[in-house]
This record gives C-alpha cells, sequence and structure tokens, in this order.
C-alpha cells in the first residue's frame, strides 16, 4: 500500500517529465509505424500475388523478428551511431512482419469470386486493388498495424540503451539507482506508462479500423 | 406447324417460344475462337465459330471440364484469346480494351461476388460508377433495377450482401450485371448455388425479366434440364468446347445428331420435348359431350354411337363437370349429374402437351380435358394424340437436318 | 535416431520446408566463418582486443544458452499443463480471463519486467549490489541468472499458454465426439486424439518460445545475468563499434541457430499426418 501511495507521489510530483517522456516515446512509436505500415502495405501488395517474391519477403521480415531486439539495436550502431536512430531502424524492423504478414493474409482471403466480379465489370487491376480488394482486406491489414504497434512500444523501452529516449529512461535510471530513494517508483513509472501508451494507442487504432471498415463486413 | 397462331409468346413455364432466334442480327460473331495454354498441347478451347442471335438465350451446355466456362470467358476476354476473332454488334472487339469490353458486358457468375464491404445500392451502382454516371442517375437506375427483380428499393437499396439469402443475393447479381444496361450478359452457372426450389423460381423470374428486357445471353450450365429451359437455343459440348450440336432445345430433344448428345441429354428427353409443343397446335377431334339436361336414354345412345368408352358432361355453363362410362349410365339409384368421376384436371389452350400428359395421368378417364380461359369446354385429348405428336416431331427434326445436311453438300465444292 | 531413408523423408517432408531446414545452418555458419574472418583482419583497439577474447565470447553465449534453455523448459512445465486444465469443462470459466490476460500481456516491456523482477526479487535471491552494472561486465552472478530465469518464464508464458489453448479448442468437435461415441473415457479422448492433434500449434508455441526468451536473454546483463548482450553494453560504453556489431551479430546468429533448432523440432515432433 505505501508502495503505491509513493508511485502515486512519484508520478503526480513528475508529470511535466513524464508527459515528456512518454510524447518522446509516443512520437517514436508513431513515426516508426507510420513509416512501417506504408512501406510493408505497399510491398504485401507488390508481393501477394508473386509466389517467390512473398515468400522472400515474409522470410526475411520474419528473420528480422527472430533477431533479439537488442541486437538489432546494436548492428545499427557502426552505421548511424547512438541515439534514436539506431532504435528507429531497428524498430521498424521489427514493424515489419505483422503487417506485411496480415496484409498478405487479408488480400489472400478476398473472395476470388468478388475479384473476378470486379474484373468480370471493367475494373482495371487499379481500381480493383482500391475499391474491392483493399477494402475487403483492411480489418485485417489494420490488425497487424496494430499487433506492430503493441509490440514495438514495448520494445522502444531499450532504445534508451543505445543512447535514445522515451520512456526506458525511467527504467534505466531506476535500475542505475536502486537502492536509492524513488529508484523503484521510476521503473514502475516507465513500464506502467508503456503498458498505458500501448493499451492507447491499440484503443485509438482499434476506433480507426472500426471506422474505417464498411459495416458491410464488420 | 400448328395451324392455330397464337402471338409469340413465353409460356407459362417459359417453355413455349414460337419465333426462331436466328432470324434476328448477329449480336456476338466467334470466328474461329481459340484457347491454348501451353504451346503445343491440346487446346481449352478448339477453334469455335459461333453465333450469338440478338436477344436469344443462347446456353452452353456439356459435361464437366468440356471448356464451357472458358468459351464464355473468352466472349469478355477474361481468358484472352489465342486466336480468332470476336465480332461484337458488327465491331471487332478482340484488340480493344478489355475494361472497356467488359463495360458493355454484363457477368454473372455463380458465386456471384458481390462487394461485401458495398451497399446492395453501391454494388448495382458499380459499372454506371465506373462510366462516370453521375450520383443521382445511377441512384435512380439502381433504384429501377431493384424494383425490376423484385426487391422493394426502401427496403434493400442500404442494406449489405451479408444480409440477403442466397436468392436475393442473386437477384442482385443479376441487377447489378443489367446496371448500365448492356445489351449483352454472360451468365456462369447463375443459379447453380441455391436450392432447388429457389433455382426454379429464380428461372422463371429470370425468363420473366428476359421478356421485358430482351438482352442477348450466353447462358452456361452443366445441367441439361436447365438449358431445355432458359435457352431459346443450345450448343452441347464436347471436350475443347467443340459444339456436338446447336439448335432449338424442342429439335435437340427430338433429334439427338450423334450418341454423345444422347447421353448427355439422357432418358426422358421425349417426355422433356413435350414442353415445346401446346395443345393450341393440336388438331382436336371430335368427342361425345352431353348437357346437366341431356336425357339418361340420349345419354346412352350418344355413347353407343361414338368410339369411345367415356362421355364427358359438361355443366350449365358449358364448363367440363363429370365423366360417364357405361356403368355410371346403367346406375339410375341418382341423377346423372351426381354419378360418374368429378372432372379436375382441365389445361388451358396455351399449355403445353406435357401439361396436357399431366392432366391426363391424373384423370380417371384417361384422357384430358381443354378449356378456354374461361374454364368453358374446348376437347379432348387422348395419348394417342401425343404419341402421333412426338412422331411428328422427331419427323421434322430429322428432315430438318437432312435439309441442312443436303444444303452443305451442295455449298461445299 | 537414425537416419531416415529417401522415401520416407520424402513422405515426411514437405521438399521446400526441409530444404530450409538443411539450407539455414549451412547460411549461419557461413555467415559466422565470414564475420569472423572479416574480424580477425581488421585493426582492433586494446579495449575492443579484451572485450572479444574467446574465452568471454564462448562464456556468454553458454549463459545465453542456458538461460534460454532453462526458461524454455520452465514455459513448457508451467504453460502447457496450465493450458491443458483451461480447457476442461471445468477450467473453462477461467479460459476467457486467462486469454485477456494473455493478450494484455503483449503490452509489457521486457526491460520494465526484468528490473521489477531484480528490485523485487533480488532481497530473495542474493543482494542486489549498488552498482550492478559495472558488476556484471563479465562476473557470474548466480542470483542474476535465476532472476532472468523467471522474469523470461513470466514473459514467454503467455504465448505458449494461448498457443496451448487454441491448439486445444480448435479440435473439431466432431472427431471428439466420436472419441467419445467409441467408448473412450475424457482422458483417453484427450491423451489419444486432442493433445496429438494440437501438438502443431503448440509447437508452434514453443519455438516462439524460445524466441522470445533468446531474445529477452540477451537483457539478462541488466540484471547481472551475463549474456552476449555484456559484449553488446560493453561496446556501446567504450564507443567500440567493432565490439557492439560483434555482439549484435553473434546474438543474431544464435537466436536464429535457436529458432532453427525450433524449426526441427517443429517437424520431428509433429505426428505423421497432420
Amino acid at each position: 500500500m505505501d508502495g503505491v501511495r509513493s508511485l502515486i507521489g512519484f508520478i503526480a510530483d513528475n508529470t511535466s517529465g513524464i508527459l515528456e517522456r512518454t510524447i518522446e516515446h509516443a512520437t517514436i512509436v508513431l513515426g516508426v509505424m507510420l513509416v512501417a505500415t506504408v512501406f510493408s502495405v505497399v510491398l504485401g501488395i507488390a508481393v501477394q500475388n508473386r509466389g517467390l517474391a512473398k515468400q522472400v519477403s515474409l522470410g526475411t521480415a520474419g528473420v528480422l523478428l527472430t533477431i533479439p531486439s537488442l541486437a538489432l539495436f546494436a548492428i545499427f550502431i557502426p552505421l548511424v551511431g547512438i541515439g534514436n536512430r539506431p532504435a528507429q531502424i531497428a524498430l521498424f524492423l521489427y514493424a515489419i512482419l505483422p503487417i506485411l504478414r496480415n496484409t498478405v493474409a487479408g488480400l489472400d482471403a478476398v473472395d476470388p469470386a468478388i475479384v473476378e466480379a470486379a474484373q468480370g465489370m471493367g475494373m482495371g487491376q487499379f481500381q480493383q486493388l482500391v475499391r474491392v480488394r483493399i477494402p475487403l482486406a483492411w480489418p485485417v491489414i489494420i490488425a497487424g498495424v496494430r499487433v506492430s504497434t503493441q509490440l514495438i512500444t514495448g520494445v522502444a523501452a531499450i532504445a534508451v540503451l543505445v543512447g535514445g529516449g522515451g520512456l526506458g529512461a525511467y527504467i534505466q535510471r531506476g535500475l542505475t539507482s536502486l537502492g536509492n530513494p524513488f529508484s523503484i517508483e521510476r521503473v514502475w513509472t516507465g513500464t506502467l506508462f508503456i503498458i498505458l501508451l500501448a493499451l492507447v494507442l491499440d484503443a485509438v487504432l482499434g476506433a480507426i479500423g472500426r471506422r474505417t471498415t464498411s459495416p458491410g463486413i464488420r | 406447324m400448328s395451324e392455330t397462331t397464337s402471338t409469340p409468346q413465353v409460356g407459362a413455364a417459359g417453355m413455349v417460344s414460337d419465333r426462331d432466334p436466328t432470324d434476328a442480327p448477329v449480336m456476338i460473331h466467334l470466328d474461329g475462337v481459340e484457347k491454348v495454354y501451353t504451346p503445343g498441347a491440346a487446346p481449352a478451347v478448339e477453334k469455335l465459330t459461333l453465333d450469338v442471335h440478338k436477344g436469344e438465350i443462347l446456353v452452353l451446355v456439356g459435361p464437366s471440364g468440356c471448356g464451357k466456362s472458358t468459351t464464355l470467358r473468352l466472349i469478355n476476354r477474361m481468358i484472352e484469346p489465342t486466336a480468332g476473332r470476336i465480332i461484337f454488334d458488327d465491331e471487332d472487339v478482340t484488340d480493344i480494351d478489355a475494361n472497356e469490353l467488359r463495360r458493355r458486358i454484363g457477368y454473372v457468375i455463380q458465386r456471384i461476388g458481390l462487394f461485401p464491404h458495398q451497399t446492395i445500392a453501391e454494388n448495382i451502382g458499380t459499372v454506371p460508377r465506373l462510366l462516370g454516371w453521375d450520383a443521382e442517375r445511377t441512384r435512380k437506375r439502381s433504384d429501377e433495377l431493384l424494383d425490376l427483380v423484385g426487391l422493394e428499393p426502401g427496403i434493400y437499396r442500404d442494406r449489405y450482401p451479408k444480409e440477403l439469402s442466397g436468392g436475393q443475393a442473386q437477384r442482385v447479381g443479376v441487377a447489378r450485371a443489367l446496371a448500365a444496361d448492356p445489351p449483352v450478359m454472360l451468365m456462369d452457372e447463375p443459379f447453380g448455388a441455391v436450392d432447388p426450389i429457389t433455382r426454379d423460381r429464380l428461372q422463371n423470374e429470370f425468363l420473366r425479366l428476359q421478356a421485358e428486357v430482351q438482352k442477348t445471353i450466353v447462358f452456361v450450365t452443366h445441367d441439361i434440364d436447365e438449358a431445355v429451359k432458359m435457352g431459346d437455343r443450345i450448343a452441347i459440348l464436347r471436350e475443347r468446347s467443340v459444339v456436338a450440336q446447336l439448335d432449338t432445345p424442342a429439335r435437340i430433344l427430338s433429334y439427338p445428331v450423334d450418341d454423345f448428345v444422347d447421353d448427355f441429354i439422357g432418358s426422358g428427353s421425349t417426355l422433356k420435348g413435350l414442353h415445346f409443343e401446346r395443345v393450341s397446335g393440336l388438331a382436336i377431334p371430335e368427342y361425345p359431350v352431353v348437357r346437366r339436361d341431356t336425357p339418361r336414354e340420349e345419354a346412352r345412345r350418344i355413347l353407343d354411337m361414338s368410339d369411345f368408352r367415356w362421355l364427358l358432361m359438361l355443366d350449365e355453363r358449358g364448363r367440363p363437370a363429370r365423366w360417364l362410362n357405361e356403368t355410371h349410365l346403367a346406375d339410375t339409384s341418382r341423377p346423372l349429374h351426381e354419378v360418374g368421376p368429378v372432372v379436375r384436371a382441365v389445361v388451358e389452350r396455351n399449355a403445353t402437351l406435357h401439361d396436357a400428359l399431366e392432366a391426363m395421368i391424373t384423370s380417371s378417364a384417361g384422357q384430358a380435358v381443354i378449356v378456354h380461359r374461361d374454364g368453358t369446354y374446348v376437347g379432348v385429348v387422348q395419348i394417342e394424340l401425343l404419341t402421333e405428336v412426338i412422331g411428328r416431331m422427331r419427323r421434322e427434326a430429322r428432315k430438318h437436318y437432312e435439309d441442312l445436311e443436303a444444303t452443305q453438300t451442295t455449298d461445299t465444292p | 535416431m537414425s537416419a531416415p531413408t529417401a522415401t520416407t523423408t520424402v513422405r515426411r517432408f514437405d521438399p521446400r520446408a526441409e530444404l530450409g531446414l538443411i539450407v539455414t545452418p549451412v547460411v549461419l555458419g557461413a555467415v559466422f566463418l565470414a564475420y569472423w574472418g572479416w574480424l580477425g583482419g581488421q585493426d582492433l583497439s586494446s579495449q575492443a582486443e579484451s572485450a572479444l577474447t574467446t574465452t568471454n565470447l564462448v562464456r556468454q553465449t553458454g549463459e545465453q544458452l542456458s538461460i534460454t534453455a532453462l526458461s524454455t523448459i520452465g514455459v513448457l512445465l508451467i504453460a502447457i499443463p496450465l493450458g491443458i486444465a483451461l480447457t476442461r469443462p471445468r477450467g473453462k470459466r477461467f479460459a476467457g480471463p486467462a486469454l485477456a490476460v494473455a493478450n494484455a500481456g503483449q503490452a509489457v516491456p521486457a526491460y520494465g519486467l526484468l528490473v521489477l523482477m531484480l528490485a523485487i526479487l533480488g532481497g530473495v535471491f542474493g543482494r542486489a549490489n549498488d552498482n550492478i552494472l559495472q558488476n556484471t561486465l563479465g562476473v557470474w552472478l548466480g542470483p542474476g541468472l535465476v532472476i532472468t530465469v523467471i522474469s523470461l518464464i513470466l514473459f514467454a508464458i503467455l504465448p505458449v499458454l494461448r498457443n496451448t489453448m487454441v491448439g486445444l479448442t480448435q479440435v473439431d468437435q466432431d472427431v471428439i465426439e466420436a472419441g467419445l461415441g467409441m467408448g473412450m473415457t475424457r482422458r483417453e479422448v484427450l491423451l489419444r486424439i486432442e493433445l496429438p492433434l494440437a501438438v502443431p500449434v503448440m509447437l508452434a508455441g514453443v519455438r516462439t518460445a524460445l524466441v522470445i526468451n533468446v531474445g529477452m536473454a540477451t537483457l539478462a546483463f541488466l540484471i547481472g545475468g551475463g549474456g552476449l548482450g555484456v559484449t553488446i553494453r560493453s561496446g556501446i560504453q567504450l564507443s567500440q563499434n567493432l565490439v557492439v556489431l560483434t555482439g549484435g551479430v553473434l546474438t543474431a546468429l544464435l537466436a536464429l541457430g535457436i529458432d532453427w533448432i525450433g524449426g526441427v523440432a517443429e517437424r520431428l515432433l509433429r505426428p505423421k499426418g497432420i
């Protein structure tokens, strides 16, 4: 009980700092997600009908997600130095697979009869894509974006280990000062706000997903 | 063929048509169209030359794998032909933009392919939108089409496909294909995925619709009964889409040109053929009738003088009432108009011989009573008459093919 | 295990997946040798030399492997029985909440979890040093390993639990009915029908657990658990790019190798015909 009270006290005393770190964390995540979403959806559309390219890109994205996050961060340090940059690149690579996989799966799941009907009515490839296939795959694509967002919001906590920012800073400060006053509160703050941010982003994406999905396929 | 010439019309069951579909101008001309998937291998569709006439329903029917669907898809170039020309209303469309061509051809497939993320109205408006119609015109058109296919626009306009039954979805599919009023419709087993009762209803509705819109339709099915019911003409295809026989359903049923066709149309083709002749086309012989007030002795005298075993009694308004035979006439316990089986099965003059046969089988006298539309007596048809008609149909069909062969022999140098 | 003959190989494995299983270790080995050769040709600073001794790297790899192995075993021992229990008639009502927790758990940052566990369990397993980060540079700490393994189990339990439950619940109800109809007991149905049919999904969960654990083990250095993260961390602290890169590459290869082992296990343990 005392612990909770002192945690609340710590949060109350550090609102502006926490807010700043939260915004920093969210900015990293959102920036990465924006790029990763566009990239993965476009890649997914491009490879969906090409067997080998599809295998290769899904395989590669799978390998990237298998590589431990810190190792992936580390590999980019010699290239771009320390700071947010290696973290952003690594997070971007991490975010690809769920979106790519869902884009491909969503497009694969579109009933061939629907595509045939679209083609039979004289829609060109681009019209079929924009008017029929993407709208139908959209709920699945959004689900992939949500998974990626959750994933990288958590992983972004270690950006601080490679010199980046975000809420991981609270965890790090807490760790290095373990045993001193407020150290455990810092760790809780960092952890809880990362979870909170992930839940908020997920809820927002969920709402966007519902808003942009036709009631006919809900 | 018949001395009573009624106005050409689609009959109650949609089976009788007196016009010759080939009299109309050619709408689609396939000229040596061929599809080869792997060079050197057997073609999927072997050089096919075929005319589809304006306003007819031409049914492509054949066993699975014969290439009938492929042939259909060659017409709107969903599959690009590897040889031959496609002439569409005197315009060579073999090389024009395929999407542009498809917007001029309605296309209905078995699995319909309604867009689940769009409302019914949006679905129907697909091609109009592609053609750049304004929203108001598109909306009006989709309401009009919903009416046409029997779905109340106020109720269905803003619904989504998932809220429709299979039959309703298929109606919307047809409406969507008709949206931009294309002169031609291609239908690939459009009623194949619904239950038999719904299918029958959809077929009848569609034939009524077609009587109204008069489209040129190429219709693919594997079901010979559906082909017979829907087709103005039927092309029976063997493998590689080679035409085994192309003719009106009546002639194909009367005279299958070879064993393949014979096997394919299967047993009961004679019975099916009765769908194509109408009672009004028969020369109906004299039949002994009596009135309700005819005295018993007079009735007995009429029966004795005739060659028949039954008398037909008419009621006071001239409608068939009861059958009477020797036994009934001998039964004096009741008045004459209370003995003898009641006439139940009557057929109108424009009914088919198939209907007449059905009436005969159910009648206690073994014969069918023909009536005017108001129910008054016309005549009686016996089984012998049908046998005669069947024989005549066969002779006519055979003669048709013999004549055809003769002209072809003289045509060929 | 005896080497399968050509025919059994063809029957059991999809040739393409089989190819992947053969190619992966070859590629990983080749990358490792190439990197090692390239590193040998580099002019290393004395700091880098001392960080990248073979002894150090081998020990850290060993630590990372033992953390991964221990936590994976722990995960399996807890998650699979729990998953089975939660899909039995009596456990079913807890299934929904358990899955909800499992899904929400995805958002927990590994870093935060590790440090919290250290703070909470530090007193139990040993006195947390004031300056843990420096102590962990090359020093094996028993309590760190234990705490790391416990954290990793907590972290990886969720995906395996979820997969076990999904795998069991998606078994065709008709098959279960058929089993019961033939007079099998509930227990026999579970052992002979449900579990074998759920094995592929459960194995996928195990593979996921392996990948998560080997990744998390990279962070073990933070709480004194050792592993290759130590090399990455010291490289960053000393601004030695080659040390960072070496740590990253070795960790990546190790993780991909573990994933490959998981893949092999998945194929070998999968019941025939599924």
